[in-house]
């Protein structure tokens, strides 16, 4: 083996970088893509030889091949000894792998061999990971056009527009760029805006070892940087116009083209994966660097080990969401039948049953496109404190809406913001949150609960409990509800108790005010009441 | 008959995932079951409503109805096409015995305190 290495001719050392052990075939297609490359670029179309050392071209990501002269040759020799000196020291280290167009990938540290990333692979080929890019536009909204920046004529010849924001959508581990959810979130921007929507496919390189399609997304990441190059080169269109939409695996191949491609606008990362990122450098995971703006969805944030939490809980962007805490979604509880047995079908439900938790940071996202002030988010440092309204209602500035809205926020985007909200357990997920507090009288103290309802100008809403426990006659009492629709205008409220036990004395309860605040803007809204009621007998009080 | 064939088999699905998945005792199995899990009875869910599209599809536990929504009067079968109303609220149906017989008499929820006044 050794006696092997040791004869190297200045053309072996480069077949060390391109991986371990490349096979003749993979060779020819470098080869040949290379060649291709180069007489493209106008430079001489000279035969590929031995000693070449390809170099990442600044301008375009594409590779250049410099043919070494022979005196250059002693030199070529003396890198090749360093490698194999550099390969037996570090044991299976510092393997590179260069691909024409999208440079070079090594898979040295922090790619691997630290605590965060011990197994080590080198991305595979853009060919074998195939990402494509599927374009939906108000013109063609049920069917995508494919298009490829490797040959910017299909980018002319369709449907996309400069004048028009550009959206992309990247999957993660194991999903398709055809899978439902990317193209009806496409379909729901379109309902509502004019964008060049891209579904980014890779299924070629996410449906195989997770190590390993962890490694594939710095390709991905490549490619939707290029084809920002090119956009950018062929129609002087800005990446301040694009906003890079990435949900998993995606999130961190979305940080991987912002770091390549600087300037882009906006970066939305779905419930990032956490193995193999959390704790790495910035370089190798999203972070706020990569984009104008980065937002963040977190759904599963708890630990890989030993909850089996698939996303990141470290913060990750300019503001950072953590709906229901971040941790535990509802409607991810059901039994194992309820979950796979689903409604939209056994697919959606077995992959819920699978990865409920995080696969609901897209559902959210997507029902946030329609239900623009559903998705409130409250400053806060934990979810407890949100929960007891120690941050309610919003600050002065306003807070920011989770998903789709979150980049119209107007307050400071310092990184490193925590906010909070609670969803619905199924959808729509969209809530309105109040304070609603309330002053009851009665006629005995009793141990029970009661509900309240908001009526609007836009209908109303079911009933939520404030408080249960001992009613006091003349006490108030405070509860956060999280309404299922936005009933716009209060005009008037209900009121109903109920007894826990069947209780001979028939007591009598009964609000005398409700002071209900909007945590949106504030705005508070007092009812007045008389009386009192028996159980489950409905009180109305009227704007007072 | 027929229809006790069906369930039996889900009963015993649901009665092997009970044995197979501990699950802490806040949420139930077979009774206490929370929005979206399926349910043979309205008794099994905790919103006290099991609801179905049509005959055909199957039975989840669902928030019961709020005011002005569409509703069913309580009724003996114990599954939904549309859910009975929240407490205070009666459903307003003119019931026929055909609409009680084929589970089809619907309505919407009403605050009886209002028409009081």
């Amino acid at each position: 083996m050794l006696g092997l290495f040791i004869e190297l001719k200045p053309g072996d050392w480069e077949m060390l970088m391109f991986s371990r052990r490349p096979s003749c075939r993979q060779r020819e297609g470098i080869e040949r893509k290379l060649m291709g490359t180069s007489s493209k670029r106008g430079t001489k179309p000279t035969p590929y030889s031995f000693g070449s050392i390809r170099d990442k071209n600044e301008s375009g990501g594409a590779v250049a091949v410099r043919i070494l002269t022979s005196d250059q040759f002693p030199k070529a020799k003396m890198i090749s000894g360093l490698w194999l000196v550099a390969l037996l020291l570090g044991a299976a280290k510092g393997g590179e792998v260069c691909y024409s167009r999208i440079g070079c990938f090594p898979d040295s540290v922090p790619w691997s061999g630290t605590v965060e990333r011990p197994i080590n692979h080198l991305p595979q080929s853009p060919e074998k990971i195939n990402t494509r890019f599927l374009l939906f536009t108000q013109q063609n909204p049920n069917s995508f056009q494919e298009i490829s920046a490797i040959n910017p004529s299909t980018i002319s010849s369709s449907n996309f527009r400069t004048n028009r924001k550009t959206r992309f959508i990247i999957h993660g581990f194991i999903d398709k760029g055809e899978e439902s959810w990317l193209t009806d979130m496409c379909k729901t921007m379109l309902q509502v805006e004019d964008v060049n929507c891209f579904c980014v496919d890779w299924m070629g390189g996410s449906r195989t070892l997770y190590t390993q399609a962890s490694n594939n997304i710095r390709v991905v990441g490549a490619e939707v940087a290029y084809f920002i190059d090119i956009l950018s080169s062929t129609y002087g269109y800005s990446p301040a116009n694009v906003h890079v939409i990435g949900h998993s695996l995606g999130a961190q191949a979305a940080g991987e083209a912002g770091k390549r491609r600087k300037g882009i606008g906006r970066i939305t990362g779905l419930d990032p994966a956490e193995p193999y990122f959390q704790g790495t450098p910035t370089e190798v995971r999203l972070d706020p660097s990569d984009a104008n703006f980065v937002d963040v969805i977190h759904t599963d944030a708890a630990p890989m080990i030993p909850n089996l939490g698939l996303g990141m809980s470290q913060l990750a962007g300019h503001l950072d969401f953590f709906p229901n805490g971040g941790e535990e979604m509802p409607g991810c509880k059901k039994n194992a039948l309820s979950q796979i047995v689903d409604i939209d079908g056994i697919w959606q439900g077995t992959r819920d049953f699978v990865a409920c938790n995080h696969l609901r940071s897209y559902k959210y996202y997507s029902n946030s496109i329609l239900k623009r002030d559903g998705f409130v988010g409250y400053p806060s440092s934990t979810y407890n404190t949100f929960k007891t309204g120690s941050v309610f209602p919003c600050p002065s500035g306003g807070c920011p809406l989770m998903g789709h809205y979150a980049d119209t926020y107007k307050g400071p985007i310092t990184g490193g913001q925590k906010f909070f909200l609670n969803t619905g357990d199924e959808k729509d997920f969209a809530r309105w949150r109040y304070r609603v507090t309330v002053q009851i009288t009665s006629s005995s103290d009793v141990q029970g609960y009661f509900h309240v309802s908001l009526y609007g100008v836009n209908g109303n809403t079911r009933q939520y409990e404030i408080y249960k426990g001992t009613l006091k006659s003349g006490s108030s009492y405070t509860g956060f509800i999280d309404v299922e629709s936005d009933v716009g205008i209060l005009d008037k409220v209900k009121f109903v108790w109920n007894n826990n036990v069947i209780n001979i004395l028939l007591p009598t309860v009964g609000a005398q005010s409700i002071s209900v605040q909007y945590g949106k803007d504030g705005r508070t809204y007092r009812f007045c009441g008389s009386g009192s009621v028996r159980e489950e007998v409905l009180q109305t009080l009227n704007a007072c | 008959m027929s229809t006790f064939n069906i369930l039996l088999p889900i009963v015993a699905l649901l009665l092997a995932f009970g044995l197979t998945v501990a699950i802490p005792d806040e949420k139930g199995l077979i009774i206490n079951l929370d929005t979206g899990e399926l349910c043979l009875q309205s008794l099994q869910c905790k919103s006290g409503c099991c609801y179905r599209d049509s005959g055909l599809s199957l039975a989840r536990c669902a928030p019961k109805a709020a005011e002005t929504q569409k509703c069913s009067p309580l009724h003996i079968y114990g599954i939904y096409y549309f859910c009975p109303c929240e407490s205070g609220l009666t459903c307003e149906v003119d019931r026929s015995i055909v609409g009680t017989i084929t589970n089809t008499d619907y309505g919407y929820c009403k605050d009886p305190m209002d028409t009081k006044k």
